[in-house]
């Protein structure tokens, strides 16, 4: 690299993190003590870039050389074009980042579960969030987990008490409404399941107009012993939207965890998704479908991390990539030598519907224990020929068939939600897809 | 009904069918039989309108329209049906959608209103007693872990949903055993009418015992090289095809 690089990306970091760095010292960004330590993790992490492994795929430049501004303005008056229709769960809305309490509606019984954006909670709710804040991603990572930890504006916490359940799902809601220079947004949830406790979240993100965005989120959650969790994550927003999204899910002993992630488009999105099964006993399901389409770009990175005896982890990423959409996925399990009776399968399917449409596929195992069972494979092809004739030869219309072949090839994931009018939900959205 | 005047197909730019001539009258069975490669499913296969197979020369007439100019679902529609030699598995699609999907399409294309669900699932009650499939079978995918025979089944009770007026069975006898041949063979014969038509693809006699056949054909090398009643099918299962070949080669 030439000295002439090096100030380039100097310079070109310096100016993505500024609007940043301002919304900090303007006060905006929430007060905690790992910040300081973030603040000085970021001066040593760079943008990536295509020569790094991990983002060989992936571009940051356009992201990168944006101009950002965060802004609370929105001329929304409703929201229910957003909600999930039959579904009755507590709602958070929050819109360019900011909670908008006039369109939430939280019913929770306290004895049972705390549900609260970040900015409104105090007391013994607060310092637990305190406390348990970055115990998984801390700013050490890389650059957007630093400069979410640095500079988040708001997010949710979630805290399900031992022994209870959340009697409904919780469902946080945000829409984007960018202005004419582009909006960014940095979102930040805790969820704290407790012992022998279980919850449901919803995730679903929306765009209003075609504006220009960019959210960094992050999402810790801890998942006590004999607890569950089910987390679907809608990323719904516009071809205008960018996203980088990191979430760390820590398990204990006889735990269960399923992450859902149904990317629908996006201008450039990338998925971390790590799973530590640090206990045993531990069920673990990461499941997700890219439905893409124009020149939307969707870069999923999971990490399944096996550290103790006796659990089973279950992956299952479906892509569906249309005109010049590209997918890309990188799974890498990781079974540590304690490991012994791991049971660990991987999976990850795709269908091409054009000759301009990519798929970058990277299954990697690394396992140091000697007793276990792992699998992963990849597929990438066109619609079954075969099978597509053979609908047509009932009188089937080509595009009805089409349809046919690749809703049923996404509901092979959708079927796992255990929510059903959030499974409705989804399947209408793949059907009215076309 | 059906008329094929010298067709001419290849596939992969080998010439599979070298000028073939049938002709199928309302009401009519006709068996074609013939050695492996003759081009028994490739007949079937182009009448279908399965990609792949170029028609080089001559033309299919079914109904008054030209049948080869038209789409696949377009040709089930005008009433030609094809009972696979392989049906396919199609996770994800269940019986019951794929079905009511098929049926009320076919219905449009025939200008009928699409069946209210209470009368379709009448109809399927209805038709299922016909090939005896049970009802396990059709709560699950598009012939997803369904034996050979059941598969067959399933295609003759496709055939009795669509009610098509010509029917192509490409090998429907292939991996039966004789219990479930006879089913198939009794659902035929039920559903065979003065209006109606079949092609019956085969390689062996057997089938032709329960369809009896009103002529029988043999296909080789690309070409119907002798036709008969239903007498030629007994003489082939006797002799073989080999005096046909050597008849061929004089």
């Amino acid at each position: 690299m030439t000295n002439q690089t090096l100030t380039t990306n100097k310079s070109q970091k310096e100016k993505f993190l500024n609007p940043f760095t301002q919304l900090g010292k303007n006060g905006k960004g929430m007060e905690l003590d790992i910040r300081a330590k973030a603040i000085e993790a970021l001066k040593d992490h760079e943008i990536p870039t295509r020569k790094w492994e991990a983002w060989k795929y992936t571009d940051l430049k356009t992201i990168a050389n944006r101009d950002y501004q965060f802004s609370g303005e929105s001329s929304l008056d409703q929201i229910t074009s957003f909600q999930i229709p039959d579904l009755e769960a507590d709602q958070l809305v929050f819109i360019n980042g900011v909670y908008q309490d006039q369109f939430s509606s939280l019913t929770y019984n306290q004895n049972l579960v705390t549900i609260s954006p970040i900015s409104e909670l105090q007391g013994e709710d607060k310092s637990i969030f305190e406390t348990h804040l970055g115990s998984l991603i801390n700013g050490e990572e890389d650059i957007f987990s630093a400069l979410n930890t640095a500079y988040a504006q708001e997010g949710v916490f979630i805290r399900v008490k031992r022994g209870k359940n959340a009697v409904k799902p919780i469902h946080i809601i945000h829409i984007s409404q960018a202005s004419e220079q582009p909006l960014a947004t940095q979102f930040r949830n805790l969820f704290l399941i407790e012992e022998n406790s279980s919850v449901e979240v919803i995730e679903s993100q929306h765009s209003v107009g075609e504006g220009v965005s960019f959210s960094n989120s992050v999402t810790e959650i801890l998942v006590r012993k004999n607890a569950g969790v089910e987390y679907v994550k809608l990323q719904l927003e516009s071809d205008q939207a960018s996203q980088i999204n990191s979430t760390v899910v820590y398990q204990e002993d006889d735990s269960r965890a399923s992450v859902f992630t149904i990317t629908m488009s996006g201008e450039t999105v990338r998925n971390n998704l790590r799973m530590r099964l640090d206990g045993q006993n531990i069920e673990s399901h990461l499941m997700g479908i890219n439905l893409l389409s124009g020149s939307q770009h969707v870069d999923h990175h999971t990490e399944v991390h096996h550290l103790k005896p006796h659990c089973f982890s279950n992956e299952l990423y479906k892509g569906i990539m249309s005109e010049m959409s590209t997918g890309v996925f990188n799974g890498k399990i990781h079974v540590y030598p304690d490991a012994q009776k791991t049971n660990a399968f991987q999976s990850n399917r795709n269908i091409l519907l054009s000759d301009t449409a990519n798929i970058y596929t990277k299954p990697q195992l690394e396992i140091y224990a000697d007793d276990v069972k792992c699998s992963h494979g990849a597929t990438t092809g066109r619609l079954d020929e075969e099978a597509m004739f053979y609908l047509r030869a009932r009188g089937i219309k080509e595009y009805d068939a089409r349809i046919m072949l690749i809703y049923a090839f996404a509901m092979e994931v959708v079927d796992n939600i255990s929510i059903e009018p959030v499974r409705n939900f989804i399947s209408s959205l793949i059907q009215n897809r076309f | 009904m059906l008329k094929i005047n010298d067709l001419q197909v290849s596939v992969e730019g080998n010439k599979i069918l070298k000028g073939l001539n049938l002709e199928v009258k309302p009401g009519e069975v006709h068996a074609i039989m013939g050695p492996n490669g003759s081009g028994k499913s490739t007949l079937a296969s182009v009448l279908a309108g399965k990609e792949d197979y170029e028609v080089e020369g001559g033309e299919a007439i079914f109904n008054g329209k030209d049948l080869l100019d038209m789409e696949p679902d377009e040709r089930a529609g005008e009433g030609l049906f094809l009972a696979f030699q392989y049906p396919v598995e199609i996770p994800g699609v269940s019986m019951v959608n794929f079905m009511r999907t098929s049926l009320n399409a076919v219905r449009e294309y025939r200008g009928q209103e699409p069946l209210k669900a209470g009368e379709f699932l009448k109809l399927m009650k209805e038709k299922k007693s016909i090939v005896e499939l049970d009802d396990k079978l059709t709560k699950r995918a598009v012939n997803e872990g369904f034996s050979g025979g059941e598969k067959k089944r399933n295609e003759i009770f496709q055939m009795a949903m669509l009610e098509p007026t010509l029917s192509i069975l490409d090998e429907t006898d292939s991996g039966l055993d004789i219990d479930a041949l006879r089913i198939v063979a009794n659902a035929v014969n039920k559903l065979r009418n003065e209006n109606n038509s079949f092609l019956v693809i085969t390689h062996y006699q057997r089938l032709l015992d329960y369809i009896v056949p009103d002529f029988v054909h043999v296909l080789y090398k690309g070409k119907i090289v002798k036709s008969g009643g239903k007498e030629l099918a007994l003489e082939l299962e006797e002799k073989g095809y080999d005096w046909i070949k050597a008849d061929v080669a004089v």
